[in-house]
């Protein structure tokens, strides 16, 4: 247990225990990691989290089911639509709500439009982290891009309370389909600007290859997903193994890595952003312009009584709801099973035994969002 | 050999970085100016909520109690009592508090009337929270600020200059494809 | 009915000191930058001609005047290095801003071209904090160590031909002496600050140290073993023909490499490193030694860009259109030529703040000790070989 106390050591005088966190700027919001130190290697790593909780989970027993699906978008801030869409999910099923084909892609374009926002802010993040700024505002520059389109449609920017039981609230804006096409376009182009400047950089080779390697066996022993479990060598993605929406519909591949070190994490975010803009260019084509987007559902919901779980794969990896239905219009019981949450744990096996500047790269590698992880 | 080959691929890698971030020098930069130029927001975008009245000056607002039960964050609250002479009820409070609410637009989405709507006045910082906590004058005074407004009902209405209010042209409807499409269906059949 | 009035000024209007983007007026722009060039090589020639010509009309270039021209123009230089942070600041900021798609300062002056002097105000009104763990005498001398050790560099910069203070004949010694002081500034104020994130930043600061000091010192040996003196003033007079970049091409390159790192520049600030260490050895500071050791950070921004004009691009040298050499109107090109040359430099030293990540300390320690000693050294030989036969 000596890894997980934070008292200094009897006896020893070369280790300094130093907080990092929960101001630190690496950190990604709010985590703290107590880490002792010998000189710049670290020997015990403590996480603490719940910095940011808000009690999400017991807050959505007490409202109807409508009112959770707004609440949902609270967890991850980043990725929007995407928390979203397990809830919704999980009640269609149990009250067998039809959704229309139409509605189903729309909820999926919207899904990858905010899967390529969060690792747009994951890229620029990760950069400022290594030192280099001029990413992170390039970055943020085509996210807003993202978010405008949004907007456009869906009336806010990061939380949009869009999907609903059945489809979503409303239907896209005429020049939604023109705009998302125009932003491919210009991502496509501006994705060899990134590769140049993180990918292909050698001080980014220098600072993430072979750094915080995790095994595939450790991967899968401590629950992680998304491209995390997939830069060590797994080919696992709820997109393929459990397909949803208008996943079945579209092509696209699973990029994984054998290497499992801080790289490799980057690698495959890079070749998931590729993947998103091959399902978007898809979908731009495939989605019919006119029609339905939202599905019969009952005025009043109130599924019957049992429970359903559904997962979506979000940015940070499976995201997955439980919910209990006790038959009445408030759900009995809200779990979420957050990605980032379960992706943290690996924190204390990399960091030990790992330089400190490195222990700051595994941290943005591993893309931790704080909103869901303390919910 | 490799040695002096991998040290000319570092240089040439930084070189093409360094390539890559001076191309920027001759682009216009995308700032937006902000207090000198206000950004030109989608009709649908939900900045604040405001509590619109008729032409009149009469209530839209039927006192139906929908928006206050849709509300996710219970940040409304209505009091009302039975109209004395003639149908439906009187409004004593229409309470929502601003700081609390996380601009979802459930409630609009209720709203039988349209009298609840989402206007695009995203101004609303101020020094004291309290003047956040708005009553029924406080949205009544941002329907009148707002020169146009947006609920899912009626779509996007516009204050014409003389004080009227009106449905927007068609093209200015975000309603989607279909309802854009529709008119010109007309025209052709 | 309403308790509390809607507010009226909800609204922002901006205010009178404010200049309105919108309203851009680029020859004012431009007029703003350029004078804080204009008052840059105003006070290079006041100090290097004006001052000297003024004691030599006095009679009294001897002696105790002597000493008082000297103060004179130490006084100048420091108020030099301060249009020179103001400058660098603002010309940072504003680069960055151009290359990360944004304008960065906008709002005071024209094209946020007094934004600085203004930063400048805001730090000397700010209270200057002692934390209770620090040590206080440490703590107040490292930042005058730091701008002492920085500043004590421009004695012997020479900005034109004659124009230095010092050309003693042992100037390159006297540069390894004075800049590897500034680190010890660095050191102690990152021990003595009471706080675990300074002393972390303080110790890469003596182990970066430790590592760039060598090759610099080669590089410096090198160099004054192709133009046979240790004086600055002969080294550039020796690039008349063939400036050194040509022939010295790799102590060249570990030059750049040193001083990048003897800057604690991007991609080797380790000892701030702002996402690993938050701001490293400063952390504890405020006011005005925040502002000392800023003011240090900028003057070796340009010092070290100006020792490479020196050592490898021929110093002052440029056409001189006829002029008669020494006149002041030679002086003042020649200075101009320097200022140029050193800006480019600058702004190379910028470009790769703007463009690349942070190396890991160890991998400068390892880089230094590896590969760039035994590189200096093989240099070092090869200048002094190419020397033998060439001339
Ligand atoms: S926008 Fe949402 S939170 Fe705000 S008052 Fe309406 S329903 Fe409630
Ligand atoms: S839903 Fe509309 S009509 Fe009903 S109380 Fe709310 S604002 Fe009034």
């Amino acid at each position: 247990m000596s890894t997980m106390s934070l008292e200094p050591v009897r006896g020893r005088t070369d280790e300094m225990i130093v907080n990092m966190g929960p101001q630190h700027p690496a950190t990604h919001g709010v985590l703290r990691v107590v880490l002792g130190l010998e000189g710049e290697r670290i020997t015990r790593a403590v996480p603490h989290i719940g910095y940011l909780h808000r009690n999400h989970e017991k807050i959505e027993e007490a409202r109807s089911y409508p009112q959770v699906i707004a609440y949902t978008d609270r967890m991850d801030y980043v990725s929007g639509t995407q928390n979203e869409l397990p809830f919704v999910l999980a009640v269609e099923d149990m009250l067998g709500i039809e959704v229309p084909d139409r509605a189903k892609k729309i909820r999926t374009m919207f899904f990858e439009l905010y899967r390529l926002a969060s690792h747009l802010v994951w890229m620029g993040t990760a950069m400022l982290d290594l030192g280099a700024i001029s990413p992170f505002l390039y970055t943020f520059w085509d996210r807003e891009i993202i978010l405008g389109i949004v907007e456009k449609t869906a009336g806010a920017r990061m939380l949009p309370n869009y999907y609903t039981f059945g489809g979503v609230r409303r239907d896209v804006h005429p020049d939604f389909f023109k705009d998302t096409a125009d932003f491919l376009d210009h991502m496509e182009r501006r994705m060899v600007d990134y590769e140049h400047l993180v990918l292909e950089s050698p001080v980014v080779h220098a600072r993430t290859i072979g750094v915080g390697v995790l095994s595939k066996e450790r991967a899968i022993a401590r629950g992680v997903s998304g491209p995390v479990l997939r830069a060590s060598g797994v080919a696992y993605d709820v997109r393929k193994a459990f397909p949803y929406d208008a996943y079945p519909d579209v092509e696209f591949e699973i990029p994984t890595s054998p290497d499992g070190d801080t790289y490799a994490r980057f690698w495959v975010r890079f070749q998931e952003m590729y993947q998103s803009i091959r399902i978007l260019r898809q979908l731009v084509e495939l989605t019919p312009k006119t029609g339905p987007h939202k599905g019969k559902a009952p005025a009043r919901i109130k599924p019957p009584a049992g429970e359903r779980y559904r997962a979506v794969e979000n940015s940070r990896g499976e995201l997955g709801v439980l919910v209990v239905s006790d038959g009445t219009d408030k759900p009995y019981r809200v779990k979420h099973r957050g990605a980032a949450f379960s992706n943290l744990q690996i924190v204390p096996d990399l960091f030990v035994g790992a330089k400190f500047s490195d222990s700051i790269a595994i941290l943005s590698s591993l893309d931790p969002v704080f909103g869901e992880i303390d919910r | 050999m490799s040695l002096l080959q991998e040290v000319w691929q570092a240089v040439k890698a930084i070189g093409t970085g360094m390539a890559t971030v001076h191309k920027r020098v001759y682009e216009d930069a995308p700032t937006e100016f902000y207090p000198y130029v206000k950004p030109d927001l989608p009709p649908v975008s939900v900045q604040s909520l405001a509590l619109v009245e008729n032409e009149d000056g009469s209530e839209r607002c039927i006192v139906c109690l929908q928006c206050e039960r849709a509300c996710p964050a219970q940040v409304i609250t209505i009091e009302r009592h039975r109209n004395p002479e003639g149908k439906g009820f009187l409004i004593d409070r229409f309470d929502i508090d601003l700081v609390n609410c996380m601009y979802c637009a459930a409630c609009v989405e209720a709203c039988p009337v349209s009298s609840i709507v989402t206007i695009q006045d995203f101004e609303m910082s101020t020094y004291d929270l309290q003047t956040l906590k708005a009553d029924i004058d406080f949205l009544h005074e941002q329907a009148r600020r707002a020169r146009q407004w947006y609920s899912p009902k009626f779509g996007v209405e516009l204050r014409t200059e003389d004080g009227r209010i009106e449905k927007a042209p068609p093209e200015m409807q975000p309603g989607g494809l279909a309802e854009l499409l529709k008119p010109a269906e007309e025209v052709d059949s | 009915m309403n308790p509390i009035p809607i507010p009226e000024d909800r609204h922002f209007r901006p205010r009178l000191l404010g200049y309105d983007p919108q309203k851009s007026r680029p020859w004012l722009e431009r007029l703003v930058y350029s004078a804080y060039v204009f008052v840059f090589w105003l006070i290079v020639i006041g100090t290097y001609a004006g001052v000297p010509a003024l004691f030599e009309a006095l009679g009294w270039n001897a002696g105790w005047g002597f000493v008082l021209m000297r103060a004179l123009q130490v006084v100048l230089l420091f108020l030099l290095s301060a249009v020179i942070a103001l400058l660098l600041i603002l010309v940072l900021r504003k680069y960055l801003g151009k290359v990360q798609e944004r304008y960065g300062p906008m709002h005071y002056g024209p094209a946020g071209g007094i934004q600085t002097v203004f930063d400048a105000l805001k730090l000397l009104a700010k209270e200057d904090f002692v934390p209770a763990a620090a040590d206080v005498l440490t703590f107040r001398l490292a930042p005058a160590v730091t701008f002492v050790a920085s500043f004590a560099m421009f004695a012997v910069v020479p900005f034109a031909s004659g124009w230095v203070l010092a050309d003693t004949n042992v100037g390159l010694i006297y540069l390894i002496a004075v800049s590897t002081l500034s680190a010890y500034g660095v050191l102690l104020g990152g021990v003595s600050s009471g706080n675990k994130w300074a002393l972390i930043g303080a110790l890469r600061a003596g182990a970066q140290m430790v590592s760039y000091e060598i090759p610099l010192a080669l590089v410096f040996l090198t160099v004054a073993v192709w133009a046979g003196s240790l004086s600055l003033g002969r080294i550039v007079d020796a690039q008349l023909g063939l400036w050194n970049v040509l022939p010295l091409a790799l102590s060249f390159v570990l030059y750049v490499i040193a001083s990048l790192a003897e800057l604690k520049h991007i991609p080797f600030d380790f000892p701030e490193a702002e996402s690993e260490l938050i701001a490293g050895y400063n952390v504890e500071y405020s006011g005005m030694s925040f502002a000392f050791f800023f003011l240090a950070e900028f003057v070796e921004l340009f010092l070290l860009p100006a020792l490479i004009v020196v050592f490898f691009f021929g110093g002052w040298h440029g056409p001189l259109f006829g002029l008669e050499p020494g006149s002041l109107a030679a002086g003042a090109l020649e200075s101009l030529y320097f200022t140029v040359k050193t800006a480019v430099w600058v702004w190379i030293f910028l470009w790769i703040r703007a463009t690349l990540p942070r190396y890991r300390d160890d991998q400068l320690m390892e880089f230094a000790w590896k590969a760039m000693i035994p590189l200096a050294l093989f240099g070092l030989v090869l200048a002094a070989y190419l020397r033998l036969i060439w001339r």
